[in-house]
């Protein structure tokens, strides 16, 4: 293995393929019980009196007043309860567990129990801040109170669901003095912490397991903490095996979701017709819990210059409770939406000056020594020019955009030029999650991974393999990486935030490293390594200062269509897209991440409709909910270019998430060319450019 | 718990239907939705079930003189691919739905259903289509448009099946189908266009047009479509913004999770604009 971007057959192709991998549905134990979840019917209510139906034998209610420790589910604030006690603040909030063996009486049990409400008045506006921030780079108030021209833009962003193929979904084990968790999760530490905190419980009276995952996509960062929770109460009372698996309406309703997002944009703009400063509000509706909200908001206000070096800048944003389904993490979190709207107004600003856009963003194009919004540095090289360049020549973006821009042809091409800051935002890493990770040569000169990053299909188990089998001169059988289990494997912290290939992969590379130095045929040998952040990244966390991320991932995107006139239907014709992850740990598995990412992208920006109507989300299913099939994409070119960081394995940055945001403004821009009026929201649907032709401004 | 009949023959079904009350099942792709359980419990049928898709009587297509016999059983996919289908029926049924619906669902069943969205409605409509049913002791051959008589309302009775749909097998000069859906496949309609024309001696001879999704029954306007019958192509052209308008009073679609009301209305009506502009 001379390369290691030379992509090898994924180490669970096989068996998926063959449908020989047991997800989390898939296993069952004697006595299995299930479980199944009652439900709030009220927005914003106190609960009176639940009366209850005769409970069969072997059935059982399972609610706030069976949890030992504390009634919340840990994450960041003590603020979402487990089970709702007396307060329900959405519809659909979780009131209590009904378990038994056969499904047909729990639900007819379900149907049965009735609660009386004292209804309230909720709260659907973005009213109510619970969590804001602000700061300010160079000196921006200042240039807006003496600015001459000032131009002002809104924009808004939508709910995203994430669709992950395979549904919620947990299973919990009684043992005296153990309770364990298996499931479908990214996360299994963090479930471990919220099921100890929830049965007050030490260190081993928690086992978290990961089942093999179908798919995340953020859904499954912090959501399962809540279902563990409630399982675990339950095992705790029932002591038999329970499954709890949400089907996929419920699924739909009432789990988290992509915030949706106003985001205000103002430009001073100088006699030169230069951009001074700009300005950023966003306004991000939680639902009715904190949640990971206010670390969203904080990656959206980090990227509102997007990739432009804007000398002045002053951010501010907020996060709203309102009565409605929690929102959590996404893919991007956070970043999608500023990215959307930061990349159409650099387009907008350009429009009302009258100036061509692309020579307006060239011009603010963050170069290596730039100051970024937060008044860090970007320190590696950046490669944009080149990768601008290169999809340029591959989408033939020029001779299009400017027939496009002339002739009423409904054709219409647009880029996205955006960054991701990869690992978590801050000291994140070095204060929170402090990533432990161990290697273990057996004696049989095999090598075990021991980790707590989870495969939920993009490819880990390959990847984490591939590194260490590179390094130690091994083949890649020869390297054991088993789904993470908590009682074997140390807390390498969540498999979120672009983090597992730059930050573990990365530990994971020196203790390999370390291991090859200490071989010794024959002898059982661990190596652990703890991250260690490095000596020039600084943060205040107090006031959002310093370098918010060790490392960016960079990306370029264009996007062609056509849109129909009579039907207003936009049909894609290209995607083109190019890429810095430092360097791709394997070709193929990246290309999987950029195809998909790019889609789930785009589908952000023109297709995937999610809106509640009083509290209760309307589309609740894949028929209602409209994610693109195979028929509505077309081919995507796509290229990387190495531009290998020092800390990263082999170079590599963080991948996973960067792919999803170039697609909404790379698509939204490419429908502003085609119909000539300005997009200042996602999802573009063909509703939304009726109106636009009818009523918009060019 | 509900009791299923599986008839040997279509006879036996009809025996079954006059004693019984019973849902007639064939390919189940929209009752199987529509009475679905929590996963892995049954569906909640309230009725016993009648399933009819083994039947082979119900399952053929024959070419006569002036039209095409489609039994109620012959699933979509089937019909996408025999060369006597309408080459408008065809195109219908190219973008329904997914490669397995299609080998599942049945005709007889999209009509029955009876959804102002069913997506080869328009097209049986404007094909003058005639649905053929029968009852142990009887037989009638009804016009599609009074078989529908409103979202999931058909004017089968209980003791009756739906044996084999009639559709005329005639040529037009233009012809026409669009289905506006959420995305390009496995989309439910939120509009949907059918329209043919044909001209005899550079006059209208015979003209139809068809909208699904705009209103709880497909909309066919025979006192509308008479209006055209003998004018000229310049006249027709010339009277576009009035047939538009006249179309415009039964065209009432409702908001939805799919779509908006002002929406299915203007592109309804854009789509019938632009079919009579493309007679030339």
């Amino acid at each position: 293995m001379s390369n290691i971007s030379k992509a090898i057959e994924k180490v669970d192709s096989e068996e998926k393929m063959a449908g020989k991998a047991k997800y989390i549905n898939d296993i069952s134990y004697n006595d299995m019980l299930f479980a199944m979840t009652l439900r709030a019917s009220e927005s914003k209510a106190k609960i009176i009196k639940i009366t209850y139906p005769k409970i069969p034998k072997g059935y059982t209610i399972v609610d706030y007043n069976d949890i030992p420790g504390k009634n919340f589910v840990k994450i960041i604030y003590e603020d979402m309860p487990i089970f709702a006690k007396k307060e329900i603040n959405y519809y659909g909030e979780p009131i209590l567990l009904v378990v038994g063996e056969d499904k047909a009486i729990i639900s007819d049990i379900i149907n049965n129990i009735h609660v009386t409400y004292k209804v309230q008045t909720p709260s659907y506006e973005l009213k109510n801040s619970v969590i804001y921030y602000e700061f300010e780079k160079g000196k921006a108030k200042e240039i807006f109170k003496n600015a001459k021209k000032i131009i002002h833009f809104d924009y808004s962003t939508g709910y995203q669901e994430h669709v992950y193929i395979e549904p919620q979904g947990l299973i919990g084990l009684y043992e005296p003095d153990k309770i364990t968790i298996i499931g479908s999760m990214q996360c299994p530490y963090y479930i471990k912490n919220a099921v100890m905190q929830a049965l007050n419980s030490g260190e081993k009276g928690v086992r978290v397991k990961q089942a093999t995952t179908g798919g995340a996509f953020g859904g499954k960062e912090e959501f399962p903490s809540l279902i563990a929770c409630q399982i675990a109460v339950a095992v705790l009372k029932i002591k038999k095996p329970i499954k709890l698996i949400y089907d996929r309406e419920e699924d739909m309703e009432f789990t988290t979701k992509r915030h949706p997002s106003n985001i205000k944009l103002q430009a001073a703009i100088g006699i030169n017709n230069e951009i001074q400063a700009i300005k950023a509000y966003v306004a991000l509706d939680s639902g009715a819990y904190i949640g990971l909200s206010g670390v969203v908001l904080q990656r959206a206000m980090i990227a509102s210059s997007g990739v432009y070096t804007i000398d002045n800048i002053e951010v501010a944003g907020d996060v709203y409770e309102t009565n409605t389904v929690p929102n959590g993490a996404f893919r991007g979190f956070g970043a999608p939406q500023m990215m959307f709207a930061i990349e159409m107004f650099i387009n907008h600003i350009a429009s009302e000056l009258k100036l061509d856009p692309f020579t307006l963003r060239n011009k603010y194009l963050a170069k290596q020594g730039d100051i970024t919004s937060t008044g860090g540095k970007f320190r590696d090289v950046i490669i944009m020019d080149e990768m601008i360049k290169k999809v340029m020549k591959m989408s033939d973006y020029k001779k299009k955009y400017l027939k496009y821009s002339k002739k009423d042809n409904y054709k219409g091409i647009g880029m996205s030029w955006f960054l991701h800051g990869c690992g978590f935002t801050g000291s994140g890493e070095q204060k929170h999650i402090k990533a432990l990770v161990k290697l273990r040569k057996e004696k049989n000169n095999f090598v075990t991974i021991l980790v707590a990053s989870v495969d939920m299909g993009q490819g880990i188990q390959t990847t984490l393999r591939k590194i260490v089998a590179n390094i130690l001169q091994i083949p890649v059988k020869k390297v054991i990486y088993n789904n993470p289990d908590t009682d074997l494997v140390p807390d390498s912290g969540p498999t979120v935030a672009s983090r597992t290939i730059m930050i573990v992969g990365g530990l994971v590379a020196q203790a390999a490293k370390l291991l090859k130095e200490q071989w010794i045929d024959g002898k059982e040998i661990t190596i652990a390594k703890r991250y260690k952040q490095p000596k020039h990244i600084k943060w205040d966390e107090e006031n959002l200062r310093g370098d918010a991320y060790p490392a960016y991932s960079w990306g370029v995107n264009v996007v062609e269509v056509v849109v129909n006139p009579i039907t207003y239907q936009v049909e894609l014709i290209g995607i083109w897209e190019v890429y810095d992850v430092g360097k791709a740990i394997d070709e193929r598995i990246v290309l999987g991440q950029a195809e998909g990412g790019v889609l789930q992208g785009i589908s952000y920006g023109m297709l995937e409709v999610m809106k509640n109507v009083n509290g209760r989300i309307q589309q609740k299913n894949i028929t209602d909910y409209i994610i693109p099939t195979s028929c509505d994409s077309v081919n995507i070119e796509t290229v990387f270019i190495d531009n290998p960081y020092l800390l990263g394995p082999y170079g590599a940055k963080g991948a996973g998430e960067l792919t999803l945001i170039g697609g909404a403004p790379a698509v939204a821009l490419a429908i502003e060319n085609a119909i000539n009026r300005r997009v200042t929201k996602i999802p573009v649907t063909p509703e939304y450019i009726m109106e636009l032709i009818d009523y918009g401004e060019n | 718990m509900v009791n299923s009949y599986i008839p040997k023959t279509y006879k036996e079904a009809l025996n079954l239907l006059a004693q019984n009350e019973l849902l007639i099942i064939a390919g189940g792709t929209d009752l199987m939705v529509k009475f679905k359980s929590i996963s892995g419990l049954l569906p909640k049928f309230k009725k016993d079930m009648l399933f009819i898709s083994h039947l082979a009587e119900l399952d053929f297509i024959k070419k006569e003189k002036n039209s095409i016999h489609i039994g109620a059983n012959v699933t979509l996919e089937k019909v996408l691919n025999s060369k006597h289908t309408h080459y408008l029926l065809k195109k219908a049924l190219l973008i329904m739905a997914s490669p397995a619906i299609r080998n599942m669902g049945t005709v007889g069943g999209n009509i029955v259903n009876a959804s102002p969205a069913g997506d080869t409605l328009p097209v049986l409509y404007v094909l003058n289509t005639k649905i053929v049913v029968e009852s142990l002791d009887n037989k009638r051959i009804i016009p599609i448009e009074d078989f529908i008589v409103g979202p999931s309302k058909t004017i089968l009775k209980e003791n009756e099946l739906v044996k084999e749909i009639i559709i005329e097998d005639k040529s037009f000069d233009y012809m026409v189908f669009e289905k506006i859906g959420t995305r390009q496949a496995d989309a439910i309609s939120k509009i949907s266009f059918a329209a043919v024309t044909n001209i005899k001696n550079s006059n209208i001879s015979d003209f139809r047009v068809s909208f699904g999704a705009v209103g709880p029954r497909i909309v066919r306007e025979k006192e509308l479509e008479k209006k055209v019958i003998g004018v000229t192509i310049d006249e027709l052209n010339g009277m576009c913004n009035l047939i538009c308008d006249n179309y415009s009073k039964f065209i009432t679609p409702i908001d939805d999770q799919r779509s908006s009301a002002i929406y299915r209305k203007k592109v309804a009506l854009n789509l019938l604009e632009e079919y009579i502009k493309s007679i030339k």
